[in-house]
């Protein structure tokens, strides 16, 4: 048994209070959704713009025609994935110290491959095509694959949101009779009945243990078959076999950097100091430590592999990359984005709590514009020359109601999972009390 | 001062010489009357008038620039544009004499273009000139015949066959030239000259790609003197090619009908299994209510 669930012992009326003390409508929730939904308006009114005249708004071009939208959409997709990572993989091999963070780390998941989908509805210009998808789709295009497994992780991620927090749905029935009418109504629906029999918990940790198995190929083909939108193609630069791991190494990092930033925020703003300790923190950082790794080694293929070979076009493509024109963003995003961060938290000062949110931060960051090398570059880079076309063509620079845009996303994420955590404890309620009653005896 | 007076003289004689030279080059270029009166054996048409412009693309428009247009290349002597004044006030017979020998920078043509293709040349640059008239000899008790061909191909032998008539009866030495039609322009198929008999035998390449049937349109010219012929059929006599689909084979992702059917065996078995395990867990929630109960 390790020492990191809780801060000393605690008793079970100290657990609940402190857990379910978040679970209300203060002052401060309501000023920082009215911030969210002003942002969010004013986002939206840029989307509006997009949809009266088409993509001509965005910097996007016939060269160019993936932009911020998709390296977005990657981006998400990629967040989305710690949550397989933390309660699944970790969870199944009974890592106990990440108990009280795979709520967290679920509801960063739930909330990036909800919003994922959106983004991509963002990058069309006419959203009612999405239909043709279902409509003429083809079982051979991964685009039919990617809607596929998108969907389908959304469901997986809110069911094992969902199904281990029963007791803590049931307790929050019980114990809170100051919320709305609403809201009580709510928890008594959504806890079906829960009893705390031997039977129901026998039945729920079935499954969660049948998701739990179910969400691991999920996730991982979720994220390959979106590296497998560029990998399927021709293009120097995406055209590699080794994109599907790429991707999930990738995710994984951008994963932990988000799961590590929430896990700041609730133990600050939520005073958690009990429950997520600096140990928590100690231990997210070796383990972004460990993926970071992974990734470094798999960016060292992406760039060493193609670049030692040096064929036409993938030559052009390394040399634009190493020392050309994207070398600034490049070369910030893997010393800073990756190297350097990484190279800081294998000291241990560098995983308290606050170093390591702002590292995590830089980190998080980088991701974001590692998803625009990936995907901006090699359109730029086409077999033809780009010739006998307007001369903003030639490049791409993203317009005003495209970032906009693009902010609404995050702000979308910010939405739902401040309104998750304020309706639900935020840390496993019941977990915490079975491991401290575990300790005790 | 002996020494002296021989440069000079020198220096002199150079100076004539390319005063001379200078004069001589550009003084008119002297064709043989002969020459200058020899007339086109050929009705100019438009078919000639369209095979000299190719010709002339080809071979005339570096120096000569496209005619009445004044973009000839600046040169010394310059080469002019053959649809100015100075071109056209030539006879047919002079421009002919021109383009066959050439002269200084205007190369000599005659072993690049027979006879018939000098005269298409000819045709193009005269079809720049509304005022002119082409020049015929005299026709008087001269009956132009009216030619009709039949084509056929031996396929034993490989060889076209064309038999020229005029009102039923078969007409020796005429000169026939057979061309396959391809998209863009024709390709000479061979000449030849008619028998006795009246007939022409042209060589077919039997490895020649024809349509799926083997077809190919051939195109063939019978000319003597100012008698002339075209026929243009659509014959069987070369390889049949064999179509196929560009996207076909291994390309599985262009049509849905591509479709392997593992991938469709792989696609829905995972997404259908997948889903069940969900409804599965889903209606299973119905169970954890009923649990509420038991111990």
């Amino acid at each position: 048994m390790n020492e990191t669930i809780t801060k000393g012992h605690l008793s079970e009326e100290q657990i609940d209070r402190d857990l379910l003390k978040n679970v209300n409508w203060g002052g401060t929730f309501k000023l920082w959704m009215g911030f969210l939904t002003v942002s969010l308006i004013i986002c939206l009114y840029y989307y509006y713009q997009q949809l009266r005249n088409g993509l001509g708004v965005t910097g996007l071009h016939d060269y160019v025609s993936w932009g911020i939208y998709i390296s977005n959409f990657v981006f998400f997709v990629a967040t989305s994935l710690i949550g397989m990572l933390v309660s699944s993989v970790l969870g199944m091999m009974k890592v106990d110290w990440v108990r009280p963070v795979a709520r967290i780390a679920e509801l960063v998941a739930v909330a990036f491959a909800m919003v994922a989908g959106l983004i991509i509805i963002t990058d069309m210009g006419r959203p009612d095509r999405l239909l043709n998808v279902f409509i003429h789709g083809r079982v051979q295009s991964p685009i039919v694959w990617d809607i596929a497994v998108v969907v389908t992780y959304v469901a997986i991620s809110a069911l094992l949101l969902y199904i281990p927090m029963l007791p803590d749905i049931a307790l929050c029935r019980d114990k809170l009779n100051n919320v709305p009418k609403w809201q009580q109504k709510m928890y008594k629906s959504l806890s079906l009945g829960w009893n705390n029999t031997a039977k129901q918990f026998r039945l729920m940790n079935r499954y969660t243990r049948m998701l739990l198995v179910l969400i691991i190929p999920i996730a991982l083909s979720i994220h390959t078959v979106t590296s497998w939108l560029f990998a399927m193609t021709l293009r120097s630069g995406w055209d590699s076999p080794i994109f599907g791991p790429y991707f999930v190494s990738g995710a994984f990092v951008a994963g932990c950097a988000a799961v590590i930033i929430a896990m700041y925020f609730f133990r600050n703003n939520y005073k958690l100091k009990n429950y997520i300790t600096a140990d928590h923190f100690d231990r997210m950082g070796k383990l972004l430590v460990l993926v970071a790794l992974v990734y470094v080694y798999f960016n060292i293929n992406e760039i060493i592999v193609p670049g030692y070979k040096a064929n036409t076009a993938d030559a052009k493509h390394v040399h634009e990359m190493l020392y050309g024109h994207d070398s600034v963003m490049f070369w910030l995003v893997q010393l800073g984005g990756l190297v350097i961060p990484f190279l800081l938290i294998l000291f241990k000062p560098m995983r308290k709590p606050l170093p390591l949110t702002l590292i995590s931060v830089i980190v998080l960051a980088g991701a974001w514009f590692k998803r625009v090398l990936i995907v901006v570059p090699t359109q730029l880079a086409p077999y033809y020359p780009i010739q006998n076309v307007p001369e903003g063509w030639t490049g791409y620079t993203p317009t005003t109601p495209e970032i906009a845009i693009t902010v609404a996303s995050f702000i979308l994420v910010l939405m739902i999972i401040t309104v998750l955590a304020k309706l639900f404890p935020v840390v496993p309620i019941w977990e915490v009390k079975e491991d401290m009653n575990h300790k005790n005896n | 001062m002996k020494n002296n007076k021989g440069y000079h003289i020198i220096i002199l004689f150079c100076l004539c010489f390319l005063a001379v030279a200078n004069v001589n080059a550009q003084s008119d270029w002297q064709v043989p009357v002969e020459a200058n009166e020899k007339l086109s054996p050929f009705l100019f048409d438009d078919d000639m008038v369209l095979e000299g412009r190719v010709a002339y693309e080809n071979s005339c428009t570096s120096c000569h620039g496209t005619p009445s247009q004044d973009d000839f290349t600046p040169m010394s002597p310059p080469p002019g544009d053959p649809a100015s004044e100075p071109f056209q006030a030539q006879s047919d017979g002079s421009m002919f004499y021109k383009i066959k020998t050439g002269r200084g920078t205007m190369p000599k043509f005659a072993d690049a273009f027979a006879d018939d293709e000098l005269w298409n040349i000819v045709a193009y640059i005269r079809s720049f000139n509304e005022n002119y008239k082409q020049e015929l000899p005299n026709m008087e008790g001269i009956v132009i015949p009216e030619y009709a061909m039949k084509l056929s191909f031996d396929e034993n032998v490989d060889k076209l066959v064309v038999k020229v008539f005029a009102e039923e009866l078969p007409q020796p030495e005429v000169s026939v030239s057979a061309y396959v039609m391809g998209t863009f322009g024709k390709h000479l198929l061979g000449k030849a000259q008619t028998n006795e008999l009246g007939i022409a035998y042209v060589d077919v390449d039997p490895t020649l790609p024809g349509d799926e049937e083997g077809r190919v349109n051939v195109m063939v010219k019978a000319t003597k003197g100012f008698a002339r012929a075209k026929v243009e059929e659509h014959m069987v006599m070369a390889k049949a090619t064999e179509r196929h689909s560009a996207i076909e084979g291994r390309h599985i992702w262009s049509t849905d009908r591509m479709a392997p059917i593992w991938l469709k065996i792989t696609f829905f078995v995972s997404v259908f299994g997948v889903w069940f395990a969900l409804l599965f867990i889903v209606f299973g929630l119905r169970n954890i209510k009923k649990a509420r109960k038991e111990a």
